[in-house]
C-alpha cells in the first residue's frame, strides 16, 4: 500500500512536469499577449509594462524562471488582475468554489444513489421508467438552461432564494441544487446499471435463499458492488466540480475559480491559467488516487498494484 | 478479510456536507452597504497609475482625488485637492495651489512634493503605466517615459539595487550630462526582447563613465536605467503648496486631462513601505479621496467607506458602497430588480427594448462620447481605393443597422466625433445615398459589383458584432452587388490581428479620452499606435498638427473641424453609430446625472430612505 501511494506520487509529480511544459509552450504560441488590448499601447510603455513582469525575456529564460518557481509554491503575479498573486486568487476563491462543488456533489449522491436503488430494485415498472426518463432529461438538460429556469421560477415567481451571492445559507441552495441536479442524474443512471448487474449474481441469490429480508440484501450486499462504477465515475467528477463551474459562479455571482479558467485563457494572463491548469491536474490525480483505494476498501478483490 | 476503513465509509458522507455547509457559510453575510452597483468586472488594479478602464475609474475615483475633479453633471473641471490655479498668457504654463486642508486617510497633509513624486512616478518606465501617454502633453514627459535621449542632455543614472528591493524603491541617482550613445535602441516589433544594449557615456562631477543596463554588455557600469533627468520634465514644485506644469503645446483640453483618474496622487510613504501590489492591500492602502477601501474580495466585491479625513466630507452622504464585481449581464438585472443593486452599469442587450418601454425612469440611454466604427485596411486592393471606401460608407442603412443590432437608441453616426463637445461642429461624412455610390463603385471600375474581389468583415466574437456584420454584408451585396465573408477571432486573436493589418474590415470601439475631438481625431495621424487602418495621410498629419499649435479655442476648433471633414471625405474607418449610455438606476438614487463619459462620482450621490422604502413596498421586496 505505502509502495503504490509512493509510486503513485512520483507518477503524479512527472506529469505535472509535462503539463506545465505543454502548456507553457502551448500557451506562448498563441496569438496575442496578457498585455494587449484593443488599444495598442505605445511599444515602449509595453516594453515597459514587459520587462516589469519579463515576459519578454527569450522563452527558454522564462520556462526556467516560471519552472523554479512553481516548483517553490509560487505561481507568481496574475498579469490581470495585477494587484494580487495567482496564489492569492486561489486561495480566496478555490474554497467557494469547493464548498459549492461539495454541496453539489452531496446533493447528487444524496438524491441519485436512491433513485438509481429504486430504479433497479424496481425494473421495468413505473418507478424505473420515470426516473430514468427524468434522468435522461436531467443529464441532456444543459446548465445555462437549468439555472435561469430554476432562477425564474424560485426568485421570480416564488420568491424562496436570493437571485445571485454566496455566504448565507440562501445563496447556498439554487447553485447547488443547479450544479448537482445532472450528476444526479448521472449517478442514479449508473447505480441503476451497477445494481442490475449485481443483482444477478449468485452470491445475491444464495443471500435470498438463506432467507434475508429484499431490503437487507440490497443495502448490505448488493449496494457496495453496485457502489463501483460510481465511484469511478466519482472521482474525476470531483476534480471537476471542486474547481468551480463556469456558468453556475457566472450566473449566481459566485466569487469561486470557474470564471478565472476561461477568463485567464481568453486574456492570456499565462500565470493564473498555469496555476488553475496544475491545481486541476493535481486535483484530478489526488482523486484517481482516492478512487483507486476505494475500490480496494469497498471490493476485497482488488489489489493495489506498485 | 475487509478492510478497516469500511465500516466508516457510510460516515463519510454527513461529514462531507457538514464541513462543506460549514465551509461555504464560514465566508459570512455582511450587512449590506448604503448603495451597492454592479462595477460589471473585477477590477484589474486600484493603483491609479497603471489601469486604464472604465471600472477601475469607478473605483480609484472614489478612493483618489487629483488636482481637479469633473463635475458629476456637466464633467467641467472642478477644483478638487488644488483650490484655485493660474494659466499664463501663452497658455502653456499652469499652476495648482493646494488647498491647506487636504489630507490623506492617514492625517498627513498632501504637499506639492505628493504630486512632484506621483507625476513622476506615473511617468516612470519601471512603473509600467498604460495610460501616461495622456501626460505626454506636458514638456518632456515622453522623453523621460520612452529613454528618448540624445548627446547633451541632462541625464539622471539610476543605479542598481539590490535584488530584494521593493519594487517601489528606487536605486541611487547619479545626475549628469549625456556625452556618447553606443549601439542602437531595441527595435520595435512583436515579440522583441526589452534588452537595452546602449551605453551611455555621462559626465558625473567633471568624470566620464559608462552606463549599461544590459548584463550582455560588457565594459560598461551596470545601471538600472538612464533616463532623462527629471528636472527637464514640467513638472516642478514651486510652493510648499504649489506645482507648477508646463507643457510642449497650448493644450486646451489639459485641464481635463488633469482631472482624469491616472492623475490621482499616491503617498510616497505608504508605496515605498510596501511596494506594488502590497500598498494596496486595504490593511495598507493610504488614499486622500472621499472613500476609503474596507476590504476586496475577489470577483465579489469592493466594499468603500467614506473617509473621515476626506476635505470635502460634508457634501458626501453615502457611509458605505459595495461595488459587485458580477459579470453576467443578466445577474446584474436580476440583482437589480430583487433590490440587492441600487445601480447597474449595463443591462442585458435582449431586455433593451423591454426596459426603456416599461422603465423609462430608471432605464434612458443617451448618448455617449464614444464610437463604433469600422477600420478599413487602406493598404489593401480593392480598399486603397477611397471611391470604394466611399461607396461602402454611402450605401449602408445605419438606421437600419442600429435598431436590428445594439438597439438601445444608438444614434447613426457619420463623423468620428460624437456630437456634443462645446463649440465643435463636427465634419461629416457623406449621407446615405445607394445610386451614388453604386456610380463611385462603377468608376472605381466595378459597375454593378463586376470583378470585385470578395472582402472580408472581422469582429470579435460576439453576438451584436455577428448581427451588424450581416446586416451590413446583405446591405453591400444588395445595394453594391459585392460579395462580403464573416470571420469572428477570439478576443486575443481578433486584436493581434488588427494590428498587424492582417484584415480587410475590421470592427472597433473608441471611447473618448477626455472631452475634446483631439481624443478621436488624433488616432488617425500617422504615427499613432491605435491607428492600425495603414492610413498615412501627410496632409491630415499637418492638419492635426497646426490644430495642436493653435492658441486661440475657436480658430483651434475649426481647424479640428476642417481636419474631421477631411478624414471623413479619406474613410480610412467607416463609422456606424454612437453608443448611448448603459446605466440602469433606482429613482430613490440622487445626485446621478447623465452624462456624455458615463462618469458618475460616487461623493455626489445619495439615497433617499423613504423614498427607497416605499419603492420596495410598491414592488414587493425586502
Amino acid at each position: 500500500m505505502i509502495g503504490f501511494l509512493v509510486n503513485r506520487l512520483l507518477w503524479t509529480a512527472a506529469t505535472m512536469w509535462v503539463v506545465f511544459t505543454i502548456t507553457f509552450f502551448l500557451m506562448r504560441s498563441v496569438p496575442g499577449g496578457p498585455f494587449d488590448g484593443e488599444r495598442k499601447l505605445d511599444p515602449e510603455i509595453k516594453r515597459n509594462i514587459e520587462t516589469r513582469y519579463g515576459t519578454n525575456d527569450p522563452l527558454p529564460v522564462q520556462y526556467f524562471r516560471e519552472l523554479g518557481k512553481v516548483c517553490r509554491g509560487d505561481l507568481g503575479p496574475s498579469y490581470k488582475l495585477a494587484d494580487y498573486t495567482v496564489n492569492e486568487i486561489i486561495a480566496q476563491g478555490f474554497p467557494v468554489s469547493a464548498s459549492l462543488g461539495t454541496l453539489a456533489l452531496c446533493f447528487a449522491i444524496g438524491l441519485g444513489l436512491p433513485v438509481g436503488i429504486l430504479a433497479a430494485t424496481r425494473r421495468g415498472k413505473l418507478p424505473d421508467y420515470g426516473s430514468m426518463t427524468i434522468a435522461t432529461i436531467g443529464m441532456a438538460l444543459p446548465e445555462f438552461f437549468v439555472a435561469p429556469l430554476a432562477i425564474i421560477l424560485f426568485v421570480f415567481v416564488w420568491p424562496l432564494f436570493p437571485a445571485a451571492g454566496w455566504g448565507s445559507w440562501q445563496q447556498l441552495i439554487l447553485p447547488s441544487v443547479c450544479l448537482g441536479l445532472p450528476y444526479a442524474a448521472y449517478i442514479a443512471r449508473l447505480t441503476r446499471t451497477g445494481m442490475l448487474d449485481v443483482l444477478s449474481q449468485d452470491y445475491i441469490r444464495t443471500a435470498h435463499a438463506k432467507g434475508l429480508a429484499p431490503r437487507d440484501v440490497v443495502l448490505r450486499h448488493a449496494l457496495k458492488g453496485a457502489m463501483l462504477p460510481v465511484v469511478s465515475f466519482l472521482g474525476p467528477a470531483t476534480a471537476g466540480i471542486l474547481t468551480g463551474s463556469l456558468i453556475e459562479e457566472a450566473i449566481f455571482a459566485i466569487p469561486g475559480l470557474g470564471i478565472h479558467f476561461v477568463q485567464s485563457a481568453q486574456q492570456r494572463d499565462y500565470t493564473l491559467a498555469m496555476g488553475l491548469v496544475l491545481l486541476y491536474f493535481l486535483l484530478l490525480s489526488l482523486m484517481n488516487l482516492v478512487v483507486d483505494v476505494l475500490y480496494k476498501l469497498l471490493d476485497p478483490r482488488v489489489k493495489l498494484d506498485s | 478479510m475487509p478492510a478497516p476503513g469500511r465500516k466508516l465509509l457510510p460516515w463519510l458522507f454527513p461529514v462531507f456536507l457538514l464541513a462543506a455547509a460549514v465551509w461555504a457559510l464560514s465566508i459570512g453575510t455582511l450587512p449590506p452597504a448604503d448603495l451597492t452597483f454592479c462595477n460589471a468586472t473585477e477590477v484589474k488594479s486600484i493603483d491609479p497609475h497603471r489601469i486604464n478602464g472604465q471600472p477601475e475609474g469607478r473605483i480609484v475615483g472614489a478612493l483618489f482625488e487629483g488636482l481637479l475633479q469633473r463635475h458629476p453633471e456637466t464633467l467641467k473641471p472642478i477644483p478638487g485637492v488644488a483650490e484655485r490655479w493660474e494659466i499664463s498668457t501663452d497658455h502653456k504654463t499652469y499652476t495648482f495651489h493646494l488647498r491647506s486642508n487636504a489630507l490623506w486617510s492617514d492625517g498627513t497633509p498632501i504637499t506639492a512634493e505628493d504630486f512632484h513624486y506621483s507625476f513622476r512616478r506615473f511617468l516612470l518606465p519601471a512603473t509600467g503605466g498604460e495610460y501616461s501617454t495622456l501626460f505626454f502633453v506636458v514638456k518632456n514627459s515622453e522623453k523621460y517615459t520612452k529613454r528618448i535621449l540624445a548627446v547633451g542632455d541632462p541625464v539622471e543614472v539610476e543605479l542598481r539595487k539590490p535584488a530584494d528591493a521593493l519594487d517601489s524603491i528606487r536605486g541611487e541617482l547619479l545626475l549628469g550630462k549625456l556625452l556618447k550613445i553606443e549601439g542602437e535602441a531595441p527595435q520595435e516589433e512583436e515579440g522583441a526582447t526589452s534588452d537595452d544594449q546602449r551605453v551611455f557615456v555621462v559626465e558625473i562631477d567633471g568624470k566620464q563613465r559608462r552606463f549599461t543596463s544590459s548584463k550582455n554588455v560588457g565594459g560598461a557600469e551596470l545601471c538600472e536605467t538612464v533616463l532623462l533627468d527629471f528636472r527637464e520634465v514640467g513638472v516642478k514644485v514651486v510652493g510648499p503648496r504649489a506645482i507648477q506644469i508646463t507643457l510642449t503645446n497650448p493644450t486646451p483640453y489639459f485641464l481635463d486631462i488633469i482631472s482624469y483618474y491616472p492623475l490621482a496622487p499616491v503617498q510616497r510613504a505608504c508605496v515605498e513601505k510596501y511596494g506594488y501590489p502590497n500598498w494596496t492591500k486595504p490593511e495598507n492602502i493610504v488614499s486622500n479621496g472621499a472613500y476609503r477601501l474596507q476590504f476586496r474580495h475577489i470577483r465579489d466585491r469592493i466594499r468603500l467607506v467614506k473617509s473621515d479625513t476626506y476635505w470635502n466630507r460634508d457634501v458626501v452622504k453615502l457611509n458605505t458602497v459595495d461595488a459587485l464585481a458580477a459579470e453576467n449581464l443578466t445577474t446584474m438585472l436580476n440583482l437589480y430588480l430583487t433590490g440587492k443593486a441600487d445601480w447597474i452599469t449595463d443591462v442585458p442587450p435582449g431586455a433593451k427594448g423591454e426596459l426603456r418601454k416599461t422603465r423609462p425612469n430608471e432605464y434612458d440611454p443617451q448618448p455617449q462620447q464614444s464610437i463604433y466604427f469600422y477600420r478599413v485596411n487602406v493598404t489593401r486592393k480593392p480598399l486603397n481605393d477611397v471611391r470604394v471606401r466611399r461607396a461602402l460608407s454611402m450605401a449602408l442603412d445605419r438606421r437600419e443597422i442600429v435598431e436590428a443590432g445594439p438597439r438601445a437608441g444608438e444614434v447613426p453616426a457619420l463623423s468620428v466625433v460624437p456630437p456634443g463637445i462645446a463649440g465643435y461642429e463636427t465634419g461629416l461624412a457623406s449621407p446615405e445615398n445607394v445610386a451614388e455610390a453604386q456610380s463611385l463603385l462603377a468608376e472605381a471600375g466595378y459597375p454593378g459589383g463586376r470583378g470585385f474581389p470578395t472582402i472580408e468583415i472581422l469582429y470579435n466574437t460576439h453576438e451584436m458584432h455577428r448581427s451588424i456584420a450581416e446586416l451590413i454584408q446583405s446591405q453591400w451585396k444588395k445595394r453594391l452587388g459585392i460579395n462580403v465573408g464573416l470571420s469572428n477571432q477570439e478576443w486575443g486573436v481578433f486584436n493581434s490581428s488588427t494590428r498587424k493589418l492582417e484584415y480587410d474590415i475590421s470592427r472597433t470601439g473608441w471611447i473618448g479620452d477626455y472631452p475634446d475631438p483631439n481624443t478621436f481625431l488624433d488616432l488617425f495621424v500617422s504615427t499613432n499606435e491605435n491607428n492600425q487602418t495603414g492610413f498615412s495621410d501627410p496632409k491630415y498629419d499637418a492638419m492635426m498638427e497646426a490644430s495642436g499649435r493653435e492658441i486661440d479655442p475657436a480658430k483651434r476648433l475649426k481647424l479640428l473641424h476642417d481636419a474631421e471633414a477631411y478624414l471623413m471625405q479619406q474613410l480610412p474607418i467607416i463609422p456606424m453609430f454612437y453608443y448611448v449610455s448603459k446605466d440602469m438606476v433606482r429613482p430613490y438614487v440622487h445626485g446621478i446625472y447623465q452624462n456624455v463619459r458615463d462618469e458618475h462620482p460616487l461623493w455626489a450621490m445619495s439615497i433617499d430612505q423613504e423614498e427607497k422604502a416605499r419603492f420596495f413596498k410598491a414592488e414587493g421586496l425586502k
